[in-house]
């Protein structure tokens, strides 16, 4: 665990070295401007509570990926959950009105849903067709973009706006907030709760992990592995369907074009860099959703364009991935040392390619 | 006529730059690598082009540059996959979003602007005219008149089945993907050949690249790849890597884009612009019912 948590400091440290050094070859004073960035997302309550409220979805559908990644369906289809879950409760948020107590949970429940369809169309697909769930739910992703763009152009758009968006979803469906802390912060945090129960304390979430690290193991130990997959699948898209919801009823109240372009394939990579860690994921959410909250302010303050970070974001996943697993080969090899010298052989009558391979084998 | 002649150009445009990249795809597909960089290839191509083009003032320094950019995030992937070994697949998305940030952070540095880029400056590769065929009634207007990127796509397929089959490249190309440890035992690096394919790819992507904001339109738009290289994915994934039969495939791609175009009379532009996207679901389906079956004889 403190081994873990070196390798991804130390990675995050690197790449935000690297950004450093990017800023002076342009000409910008690089302690100036991540100073602007973190003041700007978590100097005072307000701006801390923004950046709360922004690392949900990132969270949700970060949690989504790593669920999926961690237990075998490789679902790259968050966009595309997250686009279906947000329009479904738009639908839900027009067209139904109950007291806030009701419509709340109903708008929650229906974002799932939509999500869990999207997903369950290319669980199907599998299912049916053995048709690769990896290229499926990136077609689906595009699809799901068209398809909502062309609601709220048409059947769902507003008369009055100059550009395609919803009307707005009704008042008793917005999040509450207390001040500027926006309460679906405590709906991810419930959501983060339950699924970190399932995922490490239940027998389902045992079956889902073993299935993940080895799937023929599992499947001769009696799990049933379709079933599991097909559970798998559709949790992950509710997760993704939720965060369009949360997004939804927390933000701008309504679906305007591009919404969601800049959350989902975040949550991928946040699920990648945390190594499909439930925990982590909830870690990496809150920085990244640091990082974005605060461009904004580097870009007021310092003149850097808040673009600098989407570059930053990808630095930093390939940067740790490739730490840990370097850091894990350094591991293996120094054990492989000291068992050769516990076995008394000297280190240099040692192919030393024949250690490399076998490291990489681990 | 002249409505079926500019349905068959459409295609031929679309299909362009999903066939180059398929071909970088499909010699990395053989040598054993899971490559899904290649949008991430296809995208820098593009703003890279669009630079060399236009600070130079001409099309060959556009494309030099189209494929130079596509080249780094291939040598970014060589580093991280081959040198440090991480995993592929997360090299190749980690990639992807690296290219969307690294373009529009410089679209948003060198041109100031934010979305597109478009301007008089841009010189577009020039279409050529074979003398002699364009003057065939019909044919002349398909066969001729195309963009350069078109006819060097043509002859990247002929070149990259040569290369693949016929060239003891080629041959230690296959044995990197199908027994890597056999070929490194008989004294042939598989990093080397994996590095070799990737270099290629990275071409080929490059110029994919340089025909989406040089030669399909004159411009430069975040994101532009759209997709594209995840098609091309399936495409080789498809055919199981073979040169001919992705050129295939890729015309069909772009039959679905250019029929989509022709359907936005009767169909909303949302719905013709999914086509392409229904086109490579439907194509992985039927490719699974035949499997299905060919397994089902066995």
């Amino acid at each position: 665990m403190k081994r873990n948590l070196f390798v991804n400091l130390a990675g995050v440290l690197i790449a935000m070295l690297l950004g450093a050094i990017v800023m002076l070859i342009q000409g910008y004073n690089p302690a100036e401007t991540y100073g602007a960035l973190f003041g700007y997302s978590l100097a005072n309550f307000y701006s801390f509570s923004t950046t709360l409220r922004n690392a949900v979805p990132l969270i949700l559908t970060g949690l989504s990926a790593s669920v999926a990644f961690a237990s075998g369906p490789v679902n790259l289809g968050q966009p595309g959950q997250f686009l279906i879950g947000a329009i479904f409760c738009v639908i839900g948020g027009l067209y139904v009105d109950l007291p806030p107590f009701l419509m709340i949970p109903f708008l929650l429940l229906i974002s799932m849903l939509g999500g869990a369809f999207w997903s369950g169309i290319a669980a199907l697909l599998k299912k049916f067709f053995r048709m690769d769930e990896f290229i499926t739910t990136l077609m689906l992703n595009m699809i799901a973009d068209y398809l909502t763009y062309w609601a709220i152009t048409y059947p769902l758009f507003e008369p009055r706006a100059n550009h395609p968006q919803t009307p707005l979803i009704t008042k008793n469906g917005f999040m509450p907030k207390w001040g500027n802390f926006n309460t679906n912060v405590i709906v991810m945090l419930l959501v983060f709760f339950v699924i970190w129960f399932i995922f490490n304390r239940t027998i389902a979430g045992y079956e889902w992990r073993i299935s993940g690290k080895n799937s023929l193991f599992a499947r001769i130990g009696g799990v049933k592995i379709e079933k599991n997959y097909l559970s798998v699948m559709l949790l992950t898209g509710a997760l993704a369907g939720l965060a369009g919801g949360l997004v939804i009823m927390s933000g701008p109240h309504r679906f305007i074009k591009g919404l969601g372009a800049n959350y989902a394939w975040d949550g991928i990579m946040i699920a990648m860099v945390a190594n499909n860690g439930i925990t982590a994921t909830l870690l990496y959410g809150l920085f990244f959703s640091i990082l974005q909250t605060g461009s904004l302010g580097m870009e007021l303050i310092t003149a850097v364009p808040s673009e600098l970070i989407t570059v930053l974001q990808a630095v930093i996943v390939l940067v740790v991935v490739a730490g840990r697993g370097y850091f894990e080969l350094m591991i293996a090899k120094i054990a492989t040392r000291r068992k050769l010298k516990d076995r008394d052989i000297h280190p240099q009558f040692i192919d030393q390619n024949a250690i490399n391979r076998e490291d990489t084998k681990l | 006529m002249n409505i079926m002649i500019g349905l068959i150009n459409g295609m031929i445009a679309a299909a362009t730059p999903i066939l180059l990249a398929a071909l970088g795809g499909t010699l990395t597909y053989y040598a054993g690598i899971f490559n899904i960089a290649m949008e991430g290839m296809m995208l820098s191509g593009a703003f890279f082009a669009v630079l060399g083009s236009y600070f130079f003032h001409s099309w060959i320094v556009g494309i030099l540059f189209g494929v130079l950019g596509a080249i780094l995030i291939a040598l970014i992937f060589i580093f991280f996959s081959i040198f440090l070994k991480v995993d592929e697949f997360v090299t190749g998305v980690g990639l992807n979003l690296f290219a969307v940030g690294l373009t529009t952070y410089l679209l948003r540095q060198i041109f100031n602007v934010k979305g597109a880029f478009t301007d008089p400056g841009i010189v577009p590769i020039p279409k050529i005219q074979i003398p002699l065929i364009q003057n065939i009634p019909v044919l002349g207007k398909i066969l001729s008149g195309q963009n350069l990127i078109v006819y060097i796509a043509l002859i990247a397929v002929i070149f990259i089945t040569w290369l693949v089959f016929k060239t003891r490249f080629g041959l230690r190309l296959r044995a990197a993907g199908y027994n890597s440890t056999c070929l490194d035992t008989s004294g042939v690096s598989s990093n080397l050949i994996r590095f070799h394919s990737l270099m290629l790819c990275g071409i080929l992507c490059g110029f994919a690249g340089s025909f989406l904001s040089l030669g399909y339109v004159t411009l430069f738009t975040e994101n532009m790849s759209a997709g594209r290289g995840w098609i091309s994915l399936a495409a080789v994934i498809l055919v199981s890597g073979n040169p001919l039969g992705i050129a295939l495939v890729s015309l069909l791609f772009g039959f679905a884009d250019g029929l989509g175009l022709f359907l936005q009379q009767s169909l909303p532009s949302q719905f013709t612009s999914m086509v392409p996207y229904v086109a490579t679901l439907i194509a992985l389906f039927i490719y699974s019912i035949r499997k299905k079956k060919k397994e089902a004889l066995i």
